[in-house]
């Protein structure tokens, strides 16, 4: 396995052939302007933290140094496609890295693939993008889980926790994570809470700021359990006024993404014991203390560097450029010289790796990347001003547990949606 | 019952809040023509700045006097307003329109890059003035008090509006203006003085919304653009340059979201824009708005 960061960082081999010193190029499109931009910065903050450290060692190879040139998501999908092509034409970039929205990487996915050009989406996690817009690919990868692994890690860790939930009410953003996430919850509901039943649900508009009438409508429905995937300033704004509705101390509540999208913006006010999503991905504070020391390292850097604590984005975008900087090296070792795109493909397919939040795998038929899931209870502590996850109460999941295996055939709204359904068996209530 | 009340109070604090932009795009359009697409961001420059003032200069104080500092937005989206008009309107009010819908939009982009420059891409919160008031029970529901404080200072500026416009001589020449600019000129009225003003009121009441609803919310970027378009929806329906018709635009359109999150969530996004298209048919000017 080879290390990662400086806290596993061993000897560096010198490499095999002679190797260019022309800078490597990325082209990093993400939110810069705009809401989006709460995901979108610490995703640039994570691949320009790598950058810097494989550059300080002299660059990729100890030759290429990396060079980021950035691009903005927010531009829209067509623009952002038409960015993408100007990239690797008229910049050259020689790979390309980022996105957060689900709706761009169905449109930019086809373009990468009739580039040719190297790509590994951080985010942008929609099962759509390997399920229908390029169900064979061949040169774009994506590192964070797949979207569908939210929605389900959220209902097995209601079922683990609130066992007797019955009536169930949801508040979703009105696009498609909400939907994927509603769907899954769903599914995974029916199979292990078969008792529990829907008597709410409102779809309020992505970056809404207004959630009284949702609050009013999900307090009138007197449900046990809220289900929400609201993010970002969404959900800052969400429980801040569903606090001074009362709306914690009459129902459970739990979320998707809560805590995943800008840890530092939610408030010492936002109450304890909620089950609080991260994306399934990573909290920074998990695994914590020295237990996983490329983590330990990996926060420090990112707070000394950045004054902020890094997100799923953050760890997602780092742990994508090590996973480049890991097949070069493979790819040189067996053929020297600087690799072509298609020896680092054959490095990047089936490869194993561990970056802060725990290990990678890349799988080879669909280039996804799969890690365990995570997910938590909020908890305010001393240490830090806002709420983190209950490091004595995390629950992590096997990602093969819930996500679609090599092999299964692309279902409808999602191939893991029709693997629950078909496979999970439902357990018996008395 | 209750609920009936609780559903009110929410329908009339979205309104308060679409009254104060949707006001003063409509002010601004019934006296200069024209469209300030800048607008939603003076609105969102007014949540920013009363936020960081609450959350940032004065975090952690719980002193009432926090609360003088809301208006603060307000006076900021006006002084930026006051710059703008003279500075970057005024050359183009002989040009044709589509050359003030451009300078409106850069404004708009380069104000929300601003933003992003002093603020950062994460939410700024207010939140003490909205958890200081506490809540209050309506029967079986616990209800926020702020919310309350909102669609007071969305009815008190309304009135106030009413009365300056109507009872007042600056009123008269603002009406004047807005009906011959050339005529009103000639009589003598200073009309550069008479769009600057009209200018700064109108932003003054964008800030002014932003300013109010953060405590209950948080400042975020992109939040200008979101509440343009749904104050154009408001003045589609009431009627551009008509300010009653912004009341009740606000009004109608605080009613239909209620309505539709309690009884059909799906059409949430749907509804606003489907009455917009109604009225567009039965009446293309708004329902207060006078046909040109």
């Amino acid at each position: 396995m080879v290390g990662l960061g400086a806290g596993m960082a061993h000897a560096q081999e010198k490499p095999k052939g002679t190797i260019p010193d022309k800078p490597f190029k990325i082209g990093h499109m993400t939110f810069f302007t705009g809401a989006g931009a709460v995901l979108g910065e610490p995703m640039y903050k994570g691949n320009l933290l790598a950058a810097d450290e494989i550059n300080e060692k002299g660059g990729l190879l100890g030759k290429r140094k990396i060079e980021i040139l950035k691009a903005d998501e927010a531009a829209g999908t067509d623009a952002n496609t038409k960015e993408m092509r100007r990239l690797k034409l008229s910049e050259k970039i020689d790979m390309f890295m980022g996105i957060t929205s689900s709706g761009n990487t169905p449109a930019l996915g086809p373009v990468a693939e009739e580039l040719k050009l190297l790509t590994i989406f951080v985010d942008g996690c929609t099962d759509f993008l390997f399920d229908k817009a390029v169900p064979n690919p061949r040169y774009i990868f994506r590192i964070t889980n797949i979207q569908s692994a939210d929605g389900s890690t959220c209902a097995l860790g209601v079922a683990m926790t609130w066992p007797d939930i019955k009536k169930v009410a949801h508040i979703h953003p009105d696009y498609s994570y909400g939907r994927n996430c509603f769907d899954h919850f769903s599914i995974v509901t029916k199979k292990v809470l078969p008792r529990a039943e829907n008597v709410s649900e409102a779809w309020p508009k992505l970056f809404s700021t207004d959630f009284t009438p949702h609050i009013t409508k999900t307090l009138g429905a007197k449900p046990d359990l809220l289900v929400t995937s609201l993010w970002g300033g969404d959900y800052v704004a969400f429980y801040k006024q569903a606090l001074q509705h009362g709306l914690f101390t009459k129902m459970k509540v739990a979320t998707t993404l809560a805590l995943g999208s800008a840890p530092q913006s939610i408030g010492k006010d936002h109450p304890d014991g909620v089950l609080s999503g991260v994306h399934s991905n990573y909290h920074f504070t998990y695994p914590g203390g020295n237990r996983w020391p490329l983590n330990k390292t990996f926060v420090e850097k990112y707070h000394a560097k950045f004054n902020e604590y890094p997100n799923f984005q953050a760890e997602g975008a780092y742990t994508a450029t090590y996973v480049l900087k890991t097949a070069v090296e493979k790819a040189n070792k067996l053929m020297g010289g600087w690799p072509d795109d298609d020896a680092i493909i054959s490095q990047i397919e089936g490869m194993m790796i561990p970056g802060p939040g725990g290990y990678v795998y890349i799988r080879p038929d669909n280039h996804q990347g799969y890690k365990d899931a995570i997910t938590g209870f909020s908890k305010q502590v001393a240490e830090y001003p806002f709420p983190i996850l209950d490091p004595t109460r995390i629950i992590t999941i096997p990602i093969r547990n819930i996500t679609a295996p090599p092999g299964w055939p692309k279902g409808e709204p999602t191939s893991t949606y029709t693997w629950i359904d078909q496979t999970w068996p439902t357990v018996k209530t008395a | 019952m209750d609920i009936l009340l609780i559903h009110l109070f929410n329908a009339l604090l979205y309104a308060s809040v679409l009254f104060l932009i949707a006001g003063g795009l409509s002010l601004i359009y019934g006296v200069m023509r024209i469209v300030n697409l800048a607008h939603g961001n003076l609105f969102a420059l007014g949540a920013f700045i009363t936020a960081s003032a609450v959350g940032q200069w004065f975090a952690g104080s719980t002193s009432v006097w926090l609360y003088l500092l809301l208006p603060l937005g307000a006076l900021g989206a006006a002084a930026i307003g006051a710059i703008l008009e003279p500075t970057l309107l005024r050359p183009f009010y002989r040009r044709p329109e589509e050359y003030q819908l451009l300078v409106t939009f850069g404004i708009l982009m380069i104000l929300e890059d601003v933003m992003r420059f002093v603020w950062g891409p994460y939410p700024v919160s207010a939140t003490t003035l909205f958890e200081q008031m506490g809540s209050m029970t309506v029967g079986d529901w616990i209800y926020p008090r702020y919310n309350l404080l909102v669609i007071a200072i969305g009815g008190l500026a309304a009135i106030f509006l009413w009365a300056f416009i109507y009872r007042t001589n600056f009123g008269i020449l603002l009406r004047a203006t807005s009906q011959d600019m050339r005529r009103a000129s000639a009589l003598g009225v200073n009309v550069n003085l008479v769009y600057v003003e009209a200018f700064t009121i109108g932003c003054f009441m964008a800030g002014l919304g932003g300013a109010i609803i953060v405590p209950s919310q948080s400042a975020v970027l992109g939040m200008g653009v979101d509440a343009l378009v749904l104050s154009f929806i408001v003045v589609v329906v009431g009627g551009l340059g008509s300010l009653e018709g912004a009341l009740v635009g606000a009004v109608i359109v605080g009613l239909l979201r209620e309505t539709a999150i309690s009884l059909f969530p799906e059409l949430e996004l749907a509804v606003l824009y489907l009455i917009a298209a109604l009225v567009l048919l039965v009446r293309p000017a708004g329902l207060f708005g006078r046909a040109t």
